[in-house]
């Protein structure tokens, strides 16, 4: 009897683990045997060899960070599942995430702690412990402090476990230097236009209100290629229940062919577009005039201003029909104020980002869809107290796409030294988000004072920061360059201290806590030990920590003490979050009616400032104008890029898994000038940029789906590390063939697409 | 038991590939061989344009021209899935041949494709596919709900896709898999009347039973021993499993 219920409720579990439905709670640790396999196949499938054991983490793939189950038998995970009781994932997880597997047992990784044996560059190293690897490490980072002052140390993060050095670490050491490529390179223009508009950042995960939502208008988000999970699931329900879709893409995106309208627009040219949907938007009154009256503020500029950008004016410039600018503002207007422009992700193209950006949240505005049902909810963070720790040395992070509302641009940070951030901000550009790219130039100047050191966590440098051979220089200018990655990526070589670290799926983590609608609290637990001599992220800060003096920063002996002393904070715990599947949400204020009178928006006005007055002290335009930039020279394509929906950054080009599904870039190019210059689809070409950078061999891709004028690839691919046995040579790299970029004025943002390139049949 | 089925929403599908994925971990497909292709498909000229993806698997024909042909019963219908013992796969090659969608491939010298992830169903799971698609495109479930729930998301659509429609309810016998088209099958690449080729159908039902004496009977004879060699490996595998059980029980 005894037997046969125990059989029932292990097949329960069985079901559970592999439907994902709400069965038995079992949690890391608490594994059930699994049940005999049915005849049938020589080798059982892998959830019948053994105790399935469910482990809750934060997928690490892409930086979407989606709630995972990770399905492990004995010591071999077997499959990662996207958590149910997550409010990102819901149960589903997308193709990179599905590859986090492949990704830990990659055979290429980094294995031990390594030291330099060769020139920068060269790639020759000598094995080493950690405390040989660590030592070294602090005694250099000590020297470079006594000489030059703590500023002096540049850390670069990205991925999961950056907190630990771009953000404690550094402020703890007293380094205001310290950068993530999510700002700069990624989203700063649509952060920093949102404060100056709004008051407050969008932050990491864009608050648009799908359920309700009735029209969704994208400029260049190609939802689908961008596989971000939770925005394919939300797109795809809105898009169900009869959303209009109104994409705006040079090319044929995969959520352009699931649009009602598609504006192929001619690159460069958005905010020209913008301007004139303002136009038609209030020349014909169609915006949501009570709105704009409670809650913007300059709306009477505005109209004078765009009076005479009507939908022809724009469509000289855009290369658009006016009646489809005109057609697409009114079905906008149609369904105000559940409609709106989606800010998107990787906003830094032209270097007049944070104009664009603006000009879209006033659409935005003119919708009402802020703080509305079905528009932009208001975000919240999740309340947990911070571990107790002396007071930093630098006070503010190194913001990133998820900085926390309000604290970034204030004021900036300084060092201990009175050193405040290297990288020109409040200086060359306006506002005071982290511009990564800017911090390259010191390490080869000197100005306005010398960065000597670069501690490397899990950033891609020479795949992600724009003009390659100006990283380079700064590579063999410094004085200790330190690089903490997974796999060897092109930098690693020009380390002179190698840290291999554990994936995610080998190391607990810092808790990952989200704005969003409803504020949540995730949990990062291993399901395996950590691969060969490799460690987690927060056990090498707090060694080197120890190694550095910064004792009292690092009170902690292990991460679940760490976790457990935060989740105390609000009642919680490790074993509690186990039991509740890994999560902890929280309520969220959402909409005005939330605010019970008070103003949502954090401007001086305490409305939404269509016209500012911190621009037009600043002498830049305070209202958007359309600034026009530079056209390919005959004979060369404006090269955009952007992603495969099986790929992330230039991280995943070698996962065995996820290369077997896009093992290489291709060229995306207008078929008609494929035959007009006597080539066809699949030759494979090399690319020449304006200033002679060459890339490839990479394939044509000859196709409809993009206009004549510009050139499109995945990025992340063209990689030249051997090291990297499945990636090296395959593809053409697009940060190769950035070797300029257009600062924007005001958010530091790094516009990468001003590069061209032609076609050139050998090498 | 009723039968099972899959939805297949082609006008759904954003071709992000997570079922291929999840396909590939949870089913522990080898390198090269994958069951789910996303194909990218694309009609007209710069700038009047329409797409998708196709999202191309083995689609279960009740009247399944690889079973029919299949000579050692590598391919057989099973809850209204076509399954595939590979164990006992001659690689004669018959059903890529016969299959009117052009599913199964050869890998490793047999034949290889979708078996509905019938591990996965029998311990009371979802096909990987289904469980990870973000778009939902895939359901797994009743082949009556499939069904009206692919005629509910027809009607739907209709207004963007005028020639929207069900694709699988009686083609090849009906599919296992059910399609929601927005589109007319041959424009999709589908065909739009899916058979066994006239001369697939001659071998299996003329020229086959007529050579049973010679090519036949050698067949018998490997199929039988594999058969034999298979049981012993099964009861082995039985015996071993019990004794696990036991020594867990003993804990």
């Amino acid at each position: 009897m005894g037997k046969v219920q125990l059989q029932i409720s292990r097949r329960t579990f069985l079901k559970s683990a592999l439907a994902g439905s709400a069965g038995l709670a079992v949690a890391g640790g608490h594994a059930i045997p699994a049940v005999a396999a049915p005849e049938g196949s020589a080798e059982p499938p892998w959830f019948y060899r053994g105790q399935i054991k469910t482990t809750y983490s934060v997928c690490d793939m892409c930086p979407w960070r989606c709630g995972i189950t990770v399905q492990s038998v004995g010591d071999r995970v077997y499959k990662i599942d996207g958590n149910p009781a997550d409010p990102k994932s819901r149960g589903m997880l997308c193709a990179r995430g599905q590859g986090g597997v492949s990704f830990m047992y990659d055979p290429d990784r980094l294995r031990s702690p390594m030291l330099r044996t060769g020139e920068r560059g060269e790639g020759k190293f000598q094995e080493v412990t950690w405390p040989e690897a660590l030592d070294a490490m602090a005694e250099k980072l000590l020297a470079i402090k006594e000489q030059y002052g703590p500023e002096s140390v540049a850390v670069f993060g990205h991925t999961s476990g950056e907190f630990w050095f771009a953000d404690y670490f550094a402020q703890a050491w007293g380094t205001p230097n310290a950068a993530k490529p999510s700002s700069s390179l990624c989203t700063s223009p649509r952060e920093e236009a949102s404060n100056l508009t709004l008051g407050f950042p969008v932050g990491g995960h864009e608050p648009v209100d799908w359920e309700g939502l009735r029209c969704l208008t994208l400029i260049g988000s190609h939802i689908g290629e961008d596989s971000r999970n939770t925005v394919m699931q939300d797109f795809a329900k809105a898009w169900g229940r009869g959303a209009k879709v109104i994409v705006v893409d040079p090319r044929f995106s995969s959520v352009a062919a699931k649009a009602d309208y598609w504006l192929p627009i001619k690159p460069g040219t958005d905010t020209a577009l913008l301007l004139a949907w303002i136009n038609v938007l209030i020349a014909e009154k169609r915006y949501d005039a009570d709105y704009i009256a409670e809650w913007a503020d300059g709306f009477d500029k505005l109209a004078a201003h765009v009076a005479d950008l009507t939908p022809e004016w724009a469509a000289a410039i855009t290369e658009l029909d006016p009646e489809l600018i005109r057609t697409t503002a009114r079905v906008m207007a149609d369904s105000l104020p559940q409609s709106l422009i989606m800010p998107g992700r990787h906003v830094t193209w032209y270097g007049n980002d944070t104009q664009r950006m603006r000009a879209a949240y006033t659409v935005n505005a003119l919708l009402g869809a802020y703080g509305r049902e079905g528009g932009f909810y208001f975000n919240k963070s999740p309340y947990i107290e911070a571990y107790p720790h002396p007071p930093f040395a630098v006070a503010g992070s190194a913001g990133g796409c998820s900085a926390e509302p309000g604290a970034e641009s204030a004021e900036l940070p300084v060092g201990p030294s009175g050193k405040a951030r290297a990288d020109g901000a409040r200086t060359k550009f306006l506002r005071g988000a982290t511009a990564m790219q800017e911090l390259i130039e010191p390490m080869i100047t000197g100005e306005p004072y010398p960065i000597k050191a670069l501690i490397v966590y899990g950033t891609n440098l020479l795949n992600t920061v724009p003009d390659v051979p100006r990283t380079i220089e700064a590579l063999k200018n410094l004085d200790l360059v330190v690089a903490i990655d997974v796999l060897p990526m092109e930098h690693v070589a020009w380390a002179d201290i190698v840290l291999p670290e554990a994936t995610v799926l080998e190391r607990y983590d810092e808790l990952w806590t989200v704005a969003h609608k409803t504020p949540y609290i995730a949990l990062r637990e291993p399901a395996v030990e950590p691969y060969a001599d490799t460690k987690p992220a927060w056990w090498m800060a707090r060694e080197l920590g120890m190694r550095v003096g910064l004792e009292n920063y690092f009170k902690w002996e292990t991460a679940e003490e760490y976790i457990n002393t935060r989740l105390q904070t609000i009642g919680s715990s490790i074993e509690k979050m186990r039991e509740e599947k890994g999560i902890i949400v929280q309520k969220g204020k959402p909409y005005f009616a939330d605010f019970k009178g008070s103003s949502p928006f954090l401007t001086k006005t305490g409305k939404i400032e269509l016209y500012s007055d911190e621009l037009a002290l600043a002498g830049q335009d305070p209202i958007p104008v359309y600034t026009p930039t530079e056209d390919p020279p005959d004979g060369f394509f404006r090269l955009l890029y952007g992603r495969h929906p099986v790929h992330t950054f230039a991280k995943t080009q070698n996962t065995p898994l996820l290369h077997e599904l896009y093992p290489e870039n291709e060229l995306w190019i207008n078929a008609g000038i494929v035959a007009a210059q006597g080539m066809k689809d699949g030759d494979r070409v090399w690319l020449e940029n304006q200033d002679g950078a060459r890339s490839g061999p990479v394939k044509l891709k000859a196709t409809e789906r993009i206009r004549p004028d510009a050139v499109f690839m995945a990025h992340g691919f063209g990689r030249n590390e051997p090291a990297l046995t499945l990636a090296n040579g395959k593809g053409a790299n697009d940060a190769q063939l950035q070797t300029r970029y257009i600062l924007d004025p005001i958010s530091g943002g790094a516009g990468m697409r001003v590069n061209f390139v032609r076609i050139v049949k050998e090498a | 038991m009723a039968t099972n089925a899959f939805l297949l929403d082609i006008s759904r599908c954003i071709g992000c590939q997570a079922c291929t994925a999840a396909c590939k971990t949870g089913n522990e497909l080898p390198a090269g061989t994958q069951f789910i292709q996303l194909i990218e498909q694309t009609r007209g000229t710069f700038p009047n344009l329409e797409g998708g993806f196709q999202n191309h698997r083995c689609y279960h024909c009740t009247d399944a021209a690889c079973v029919s042909v299949c000579p050692t019963g590598a391919l057989f219908k099973e809850d209204g899935m076509t399954r595939l013992n590979r164990d006992v796969c001659s690689g004669c090659q018959y059903c890529t041949d016969a299959c009117p969608f052009d599913v199964p491939q050869m890998v490793d010298g047999r034949c290889s494709k979708c078996d509905a992830c019938a591990d996965v169903v029998a311990a009371g799971g979802t096909p990987w596919c289904v469980r990870t698609c973000p778009s939902d495109a895939l359901r797994f479930g009743d082949r009556q709900e499939i069904l009206a729930e692919a005629q509910s998301r027809v009607a739907a659509i209709k207004e963007r896709y005028p020639k929207a429609r069900v694709y699988g309810e009686t083609e090849a016998g009906g599919l296992g898999v059910i399609m929601v088209l927005p589109d007319d099958p041959e424009v999709l690449d589908l065909p739009a009347n899916p058979q066994v080729p006239l001369l697939v159908n001659t071998w299996q039902k003329v020229v086959q039973p007529a050579t049973m004496g010679l090519t036949g009977l050698s067949i018998l004879v490997t199929g039988v021993a594999a058969v034999i060699a298979r049981r012993n490996h099964m009861q082995e595998l039985k015996l071993l499993h019990k004794e696990e059980a036991k020594a867990d029980e003993s804990k």
